[in-house]
């Protein structure tokens, strides 16, 4: 661990005089004082580089259409504050009426710059005014922050483009299926690969362990071709969710090696002892060290989620009608169009983030264990 | 590292090349049954690895487009691209990225690990604020910073122009457009940040200690012990970041709005993103199959280079 807080090391440390004096432990407060502020200032200052963004994700996802481009930009989402008149709910404006006075009326319609309103305390009379005179404004709308809702299902009720026939709730629903079924197949692939190279002995284990590691190295882009053309072409799985499901189940080099790297901590012993007993290799895999491994098979399920969650190329490959589009490409076709909706843009970002952030939640642990597993080597 | 009898030099990771084997019934049944629970892999090696990698390289030598018999070409392929003005734009904007940014990413981590290792209270707070948006999904991730980012209307460069600076235009500007994905990268590198901060976790206290007695400042012991310790994870993030920097694809893709990849003026048209243009839009699947293969080229030089080079840099426990 590096220290750099000077109390730690200055109480721990042996030549301690016998007696501080008191102005000495004056001093040695202040300055931890002033280390603990200094740090606490720093990793705010940069925490906000990763805070900011993600909160603007959310507030701008409960803004109202025009607050979005409201300039400069507000923090808050604000919305008009309406009232109801004759059953219709009204924005309320803060009107300069004739007499010099300002007076809370309720827009009825506002076209070119002129407004219609109406006392909400006396609604039968019809007042015409002029937004704007010259550089006076004559009537402004009355605002208060408010969170719009409406926005979650507005956006997920729409498709990506106008008339697909597709909403983002079918999306939600394939990136579902697709992340599902990767899981299924992740789990029972990698795990007997992973308990052969981490527990089985035999002759070239070690070179079909260098082989399987090479492939980390091998661009997705070299058998990206072919592979469409073999699902696409030749099985005729394209516009289907297969070729992203499929290869799930034929094991991959990151999941081998993480699960490899856990079954290693197993003790020998407990599958010695079962040696001895006459089970066979197959049932000390499935009988002692996946019941042990539950932990790892957390980290696998969570990790795996999170990449079929994420994943985009595959999806750009071999999906092509809107009602099969994951989250991500309908994500992506959404922010492709001429006019953008930012506020249900990032309402519909925010569905697609927030499984994720509440299986963060719930699998702290094993979201970090997996990274440290993945990034530490031997 | 059990049994040691193998006198070949150490590989990186901690692998070893194995020892010479004898063959008896044992072995021989052994083998059976490792293969058998290596099936899976071994299956998906040969269908998703092997047998498209071949087919790849029997592309490029053809003029493959889809619906169309292939013709055998050569070398016309490697050829034309030599002289492809767009695959050099490519090449050198995926070179930027991978020179400028991976490095950059991984300086960046690492400050912050030592930020989030400091002892203060809120660490976990801060830890977890850290590493949330590492999880944002790249789409979502890259169209919010598509908005923060809008050069008029942006978060960003109106929070620029309150201190009086002018903000360029992010996206829109061609010098500007890799430096916003960069930042974009480094918001996201919460899970790099974890992996240099379990390394830390992971320096002998026993060690700092010592040197602190010797007299050594904390300057001095992150230079010569701490830096030291985490080369092995420095190295292993710089390879695999760098893969995957030289496959950087969707967060340009979506930049391009899909239709105008590469915008604005070719500076995000990165090596996959021609690469898929070329195999997709143009449907000219052998031309991409050469780009393919000369990506794989370079990426295994680039990863051989590294672990020679990092011989020297890098320190192993144990």
């Amino acid at each position: 661990m590096t220290n750099t807080s000077a109390s730690p090391r200055d109480l721990n440390l042996p030549p301690q005089p016998k007696h501080i004096s008191q102005s000495e432990k004056h001093v040695r407060k202040i300055r931890d004082i002033f280390t603990s502020t200094l740090s606490h200032g720093v990793i705010i200052f940069v925490g906000m580089f990763f805070a900011i963004p993600f909160l603007w994700m959310l507030l701008t996802a409960f803004k109202s259409d025009q607050d979005v481009f409201h300039s400069p930009p507000r923090w808050l989402p604000y919305d008009n504050v309406r009232v109801e008149v004759n059953g219709e709910k009204l924005p309320l404006y803060n009107v300069r009426v004739e007499d010099g006075t300002i007076k809370e009326l309720a827009a009825v319609k506002i076209v070119e710059g002129v407004g219609t309103f109406v006392d909400p305390a006396n609604p039968d009379e019809i007042l015409t005014y002029k937004l704007q005179q010259g550089k006076e404004r004559i009537a402004e709308a009355i605002m208060e922050v408010s969170f719009r809702w409406q926005n979650f299902p507005d956006a997920m009720n729409r498709g990506s483009r106008p008339g697909v026939g597709a909403s983002f709730w079918v999306y939600f629903r394939n990136s579902l299926i697709v992340a599902f079924f990767t899981i299924i197949g992740t789990l029972v692939s990698n795990t007997p690969v992973a308990y052969a190279f981490a527990r089985l002995k035999f002759p070239g284990r070690d070179l079909l362990f260098m082989l399987i590691l090479a492939t980390m190295m091998l661009p997705f882009q070299v058998t990206m071709i072919p592979i469409y053309l073999l699902f696409n072409d030749y099985l005729g799985w394209g516009d289907t969710f297969l070729p992203l499901i499929i290869p799930a189940f034929f094991a991959n080099a990151w999941d081998v090696f993480l699960l490899r790297q856990f079954f290693k901590t197993i003790p020998e012993e407990m599958c010695d002892a079962a040696r001895v007993d006459g089970a066979s290799e197959w049932q000390i895999f499935t009988q002692i060290v996946l019941p042990l491994s539950t932990p790892v098979l957390a980290t696998v399920t969570v990790f795996t989620f999170l990449y079929a969650w994420n994943d985009f190329t595959g999806p750009l490959l071999f999906l092509h009608s809107p009602r099969n589009f994951t989250m991500a490409l309908g994500l992506q076709d959404f922010q492709g169009q001429k006019t953008i909706i930012w506020n249900q843009l990032m309402a519909a970002a925010t569905v697609f983030t927030v499984p994720i952030i509440i299986a963060f939640f719930f699998a702290q642990k094993t979201f970090i264990q997996g990274i440290k597993l993945t990034g530490s080597k031997e | 590292m059990d049994d040691l009898n193998s006198t070949n030099r150490k590989l990186p990771f901690g692998i070893k090349l194995p020892a010479k084997v004898v063959w008896t019934k044992r072995t021989k049944s052994d083998l059976r049954t490792g293969l058998l629970f290596l099936s899976p892999w071994l299956i998906g090696f040969f269908a998703f690895t092997l047998y498209p990698m071949v087919v790849c390289f029997f592309f490029s030598f053809n003029n493959y487009k889809t619906k169309r018999a292939p013709a055998r070409i050569g070398l016309q392929n490697y050829r034309d691209l030599l002289v492809d003005e767009k695959f050099w734009i490519a090449l050198n904007n995926t070179m930027y990225m991978v020179i400028i940014a991976v490095p950059l990413g991984l300086f960046a981590s690492f400050l912050c690990a030592i930020l989030l290792n400091l002892k203060v209270r809120g660490q976990a707070f801060y830890r977890v604020v850290y590493f949330l948006p590492s999880i944002v999904p790249t789409v979502a991730g890259t169209i919010l910073f598509l908005w923060l980012l809008n050069p008029q209307v942006g978060l960003v460069n109106t929070l620029l122009d309150r201190i009086g600076i002018d903000g360029p235009n992010w996206m829109a500007d061609p010098n500007w457009s890799k430096p916003a994905l960069i930042l974009l990268g480094m918001w996201g590198m919460g899970g790099t940040i974890i992996i240099y901060l379990s390394g830390l976790q992971d320096v002998p206290q026993s060690l700092l200690e010592a040197a602190e007695l010797d007299g050594a400042n904390w300057f001095q012991r992150l230079w010569h012990i701490t830096i030291p310790m985490v080369s092995p994870i420095t190295l292993f993030n710089l390879i695999t970041g760098m893969i995957g920097m030289f496959q950087y694809f969707a967060q340009a893709y979506v930049v391009g709005g899909g239709d105008n990849l590469g915008r604005p003026l070719d500076s995000t048209l990165f090596y996959s993103v021609y690469l898929y243009q070329n195999a997709f839009l143009f449907l000219k699947m052998g031309y991409a199959s050469a780009m393919a293969w000369i990506l794989f080229i370079i990426i295994l030089i680039f990863t051989l280079l590294l672990l020679k080079v990092s011989d020297r840099f890098t320190y192993y426990a144990g």
